[in-house]
Formats: structure tokens, sequence, C-alpha cells
């Protein structure tokens, strides 16, 4: 580093990221304070026995401290990376760690006070991870030449997932996806997705050029030679077929949705992504009329609420049955008006309300307590991230680089987009969880790596730009 | 103040927090780009300069005539490819062949990821290889010199 002298340190600190801290931090004592104050208050549903002042205390304060030493760790080793990303997602963290501890009491079944400390945990395993990404990956072009064995990495995962579905048997729960390690529950699509774009930006960047010109024609479509696609259609087939058995529709739209885009970015040809819209419609209808858990899910997002004056027994018994997940967060969502019914004044968790609240249907708890126009910023900040994650892609110097940004970019956006239209009855409701608000350690810790990643390729970006670190 | 009424300006402080947060990333992201859009021009500035050659000394199979002689800039790029700062029309070169930079005096070669490898000197630069004036750089099946 050049210069040690006090005035230099001054002028190369994070600024920038320091200065997006500041309303993050704010908002999160806020909430906290209002979470401690709705304690009190006696027509709140929160039960006050049920959370201490210092469990309210102790996740506000411990992420605040997080964010700050991750500000100065990076401006010591990784000044030139990205400054917008992290307040981004540490704000989302905080939402996300008070919505926690706001649900721990009043869950249902189990209702757990700790949950926000435990989200926390889970956040400060995220930051942590993130960092050390940071500075394991010093060369990232080396992770492509490992491309085949992110692969067998995930087909292992996978696997994992098919033996518990065949232990569990019971095939109708919405999600599989889960690896019981002791008192950890770990979702292993999550890092799944990664190993896939990491073998799906090494392969694709290796082969641009073939992709690029697309030999193989039928009529109007062209596709690239069988020998290229051949490794590609493998991988994709393996993970749609293990999916669609372990009837996790959600993940597998993931995954087709993230080959289409990668492919897209790749080659730049338009015809590729036709031909696969088609081959995935036609995949649709023939799943749609051979399997039956298929019409179910979908049945869900065909049920008229609006009508409710007017339903039949049967229609009753769907709402109580297999629609009332989403019929309560409808429910919740609209309760919750523009301004929201307040943190820990409203119902969104509970007996009666909405059941597993806290992992798939937080965006609905969020819809009611904090209102339509705090749904709306959360949905900006959740673009502006995909922003930053497409502006570090673009100024990449590298095609492994660039398509690697890009991949991990889409497949948040897409996760991000199937989740909340899951919330929301527009697309049958999945088990995917959404990024840094919804409780689940794997999906921080996988979604903090991909921040991690992206931060790395924007350091290498503008360190390789201006000559100097 | 009654609590009630306390709580409401607690949400009411929420929502404008953060869309005054929106506004700031805004902010920092457009001042972001309009850096960027001044460096390149600062940058356009300097392609101006030219601070080396590289004459092709063997052609291979292809149709360039040995001796003709290409300006570098600061950073070069050299590939079949339109957006590439030296374009070269043969088959055997990707879009994107090979990367020059050219910083603190010294020239480094990088391959670009491309089908028919980079070499300085015949070392395969997968990995940023400095070179100087008067190494062979060859790209595909053509041989450049690097000279001043």
């Amino acid at each position: 580093m050049a210069s040690q002298s006090p005035s230099g340190i001054f002028r190369r600190y994070r600024w920038t990221e320091l200065g997006l801290f500041i309303i993050p931090f704010l908002i999160v004592i806020l909430e906290m304070s209002q979470l401690l104050l709705a304690n009190k208050d006696q027509t709140s549903s929160l039960s006050t026995r049920n959370l201490p002042t210092i469990q309210g205390l102790i996740p506000a304060i411990g992420l605040i401290a997080a964010l700050l030493i991750a500000n100065m760790v990076m401006s010591v080793f990784f000044r030139k990376a990205d400054q917008v990303l992290l307040p981004l997602v540490g704000l989302l963290s905080g939402i996300g760690i008070l919505m926690a501890t706001r649900l721990g009491p009043d869950l249902n079944p189990f209702p757990d006070p700790a949950l926000g400390s435990r989200q926390l945990v889970w956040v400060l395993l995220g930051i942590f991870v993130c960092l050390a990404t940071l500075f394991l990956l010093r060369n990232i072009n080396l992770l492509a030449r490992y491309k085949y064995t992110a692969a067998f990495l995930g087909i292992v995962l996978v696997c994992t997932t098919l033996v518990n579905t065949l232990r569990v048997k019971n095939l109708d729960s919405p999600t599989h996806d889960q690896l019981n390690l002791g008192p950890f529950a770990l979702q292993p699509s999550e890092l799944l997705k990664i190993c896939l774009v990491i073998f799906f930006a090494a392969y694709l960047s290796e082969n641009r050029d073939i992709f690029a010109e697309g030999s193989l024609k039928f009529g109007p479509f062209r596709l690239p030679p069988l020998r290229q696609l051949g490794p590609l259609t493998l991988m994709l087939g393996i993970a749609l077929l293990f999916f669609l058995f372990v009837r996790e529709l959600g993940l597998a739209l993931l995954i087709y949705g993230l080959f289409l885009s990668m492919l897209y970015l790749a080659s730049g040809k338009f015809s590729y992504v036709a031909t696969g819209l088609l081959i995935f419609a036609a995949l649709g209808l023939i799943g749609y009329s051979l399997f039956s858990y298929v019409r179910t899910r979908f049945a869900v997002v065909g049920f008229n609420v609006v009508n409710w004056q007017n339903w039949t027994a049967k229609d009753d018994r769907f709402a109580t049955n297999g629609g009332l997940q989403i019929l309560q967060g409808l429910i919740a969502l609209s309760s919750g008006g523009i301004l929201g019914a307040g943190l820990g004044l409203g119902n969104p968790a509970g007996r009666y309300f909405v059941p597993v609240v806290q992992s798939d249907m937080v965006f609905t708890a969020l819809g009611e307590e904090l209102g339509l126009a705090v749904l709306f910023a959360i949905i900006a900040i959740y673009l502006l991230i995909i922003y930053r994650g497409f502006r570090i892609a673009i100024e990449a110097t590298d095609t492994f680089n660039q398509l690697l940004a890009a991949g991990l970019t889409s497949i948040f956006a897409i996760q991000t987009f199937i989740i909340i239209a899951g919330n929301m009855k527009f697309l049958p409701l999945t088990g995917i969880p959404l990024p840094f608000l919804s409780y689940g350690g794997s999906s921080i810790l996988a979604n903090y790596i991909i921040v991690g990643i992206l931060l790395r390729i924007s350091y290498n970006t503008a360190v390789e730009r201006d000559g100097t670190a | 103040m009654p609590l009630d009424a306390f709580l409401l300006v607690l949400r009411l402080l929420l929502i404008v927090l953060l869309y005054l947060f929106l506004m700031q990333v805004v902010i920092a992201i457009t001042r972001d780009l309009r850096k960027t859009a001044q460096n390149s021009t600062e940058g356009g500035g300097q392609v101006a300069s030219i601070l080396g050659h590289l004459v092709v000394v063997d052609s291979g199979p292809s149709s360039i005539t040995p001796g003709t002689r290409f300006d570098l800039e600061t950073q070069t790029t050299i590939g079949r490819g339109p957006t590439n700062t030296i374009q070269l029309p043969d088959s055997f070169i990707s879009a994107e062949h090979t990367r020059l930079s050219y910083r603190n005096g010294q020239w480094s070669v990088q391959d670009a990821g491309s089908v028919n490898g980079t070499f300085v000197n015949n070392q395969p630069a997968y990995n940023a290889l400095p070179a100087k004036a008067g190494d062979i750089v060859r790209v595909g099946y053509i041989q450049f010199k690097l000279t001043q």
C-alpha cells in the first residue's frame, strides 16, 4: 500500500459505503425500539412475556457492529470493491432479523423467542463467509478450471435431496429440500445453485465461439452443435429430472430459467431462448396432464379469491386445507394496507393465521405489518442489488468473470421473482426462500457467498483498470 | 404523547427513512456512472499517445502481409470481433483472443479465453505475462514482434 499517513488513510477510506450505512443503522434501531414499545402496547398480538428486552436489543446491535467491522476490514484490504452492495444487503438482513425477532414468539406449533438471535447468528456467519470468500478467491479463474468438480458437487447435493425424499415418503409436502445435521436444517439446493452457475459460466465462456455460431439448424431455429450442447443438457437434465421426481417445481423452474438466461448472455442469440421457451412450454403441458401434483399446485393459482361469498363446499374445503397458506397470506397482505399495522402490532403469525410464515411467507408478514409503501421499497432494494450485480458483470474484464457475475445475479433475480410471485398467488408457492429476508441459515450463507463473489469480481476489475490496489 | 400516536409516528418515520435511503443509493449510483463516463472520455484523450507496435513476423495460415504494423494503446484487445482494438478476421482467432495492457512502463499480455491460445516467447499466457520490446507474441497462429 502506498502511503500510510493519516490523511492518506482518511482519503482512501470507503466513505460512500459508510455514508450509505447510516440510514440502515437508523432503520434497524428505529424498528427495534418500535418492537420493544409494541411489547408494551396492550392491544398488540405480541406476547409480552415472550420477548425480553435484551432479546430485542441483541440482534440489532450485533448486526450494526458486524457491518461496521466488515466496512473497516474491506477498507483495509479491498478498498476498491463495490461500495453499494453491502449497505443494500445489510439493510435487508436487518429487516430480516427484526422480522424473525418479531415472528418468533408468535409462531404457532412451536413458539421460538430466540428466532431473531438465531437469524442474527446466521447473518454474522454470512458476513464472515462473505469476507472469507473475498480473501480466498484471489484468482477467480481457478473456479473455471474446477468446473467439473463444481458440477459433481452439485450432483452430490441433489442426491442428498433425493435420499431425503425416499426416506420421508410423503411426496405431498411442498419441499423435501432439507438435510438435517443435528440441530441444523440445511437446504442443499442453495449451494447447488452456486455450483451450477460456476459450471455453466465456465463451460459457456470456454465454448463461447461455438455457441455464438450455432451451426445446428432446425428450420428457422438454430442450436449449438451437439458436442457442445451435450454436457450442458446433461447437467440440466439431471437437475430437472431430480426436481421433478422430488416434486420441487420451484427449483426446476429456477434452474431452467438460469440455464436460458446464461445461454442468452453467452451467445447473444435470441433463437436459443425461443427454442428453450418452446421446449419449456411443451414440457409444462406434458407435466400438467400427466402429474396430479402439478395440477394441485396450479389449482391454487386459479382459485377465485374475490368471489368468496359464492364459494361451494369444495372451495371451502380447499380454503382450509390446501390453499390455507396462500389465502391467509393474501388476507395478511390486504389487511396491511398502505401503511401497515406496525411492527409487532399486526397478526401475521399464530394459530389462526399464516402457517410457516417465517420462511416461506415472510413477504406477506412484511406486507401486513409494514405496509405496501415498505413493500415497494423492499422490491426497489432488490432491483438495485440486481442492477449492481449486472453492472459488476458488464465491467468485468474477462468472459468467465462476466458470465459468473451475470449468472449469479440472474439466479438471485429469478429466485426473488419466483418467491414473491408465489406469495401473491401469481405462481404456485414453492419452497424457495426470499433472499436475506426469510429465516433460513443456508439461504443466508449462500446469498452472502454470492455477494462475496460479486464484490471480489468488482475488486479485481477495479484493480486491473487502475493498475494498482 | 399517547403510545399509539407515537407508534404511528415511528411507522411513518420508517417509510420516510427507507425512501431517503433509496434516494441516497440512487445518487451514489449516478455519481458512480458519471465518474465512469468521465474516465472513458479522458481515456479517449489518451488514445492519441501510441505506446508501441506489434509487427507481424509470421502470418501463419492467415492472409495478413508480414511486416504489417499495428498501433498499441494503453489497453488493447485483439480478436475477430468488431469490439476489438485490433481486429483480425482470421478463422483461427477467437472473437476475443488477447488482451495487452501497458502499466507502470511494462507491457502485460493475457489470453482472453481463446481456442488457439496466446503465447509470449512460446510461454502460454493464461495469467498475465510481462512482455518487453523484442518479445514474440503469438496470437493463434500469427506471430507478432512487440516493438517501441
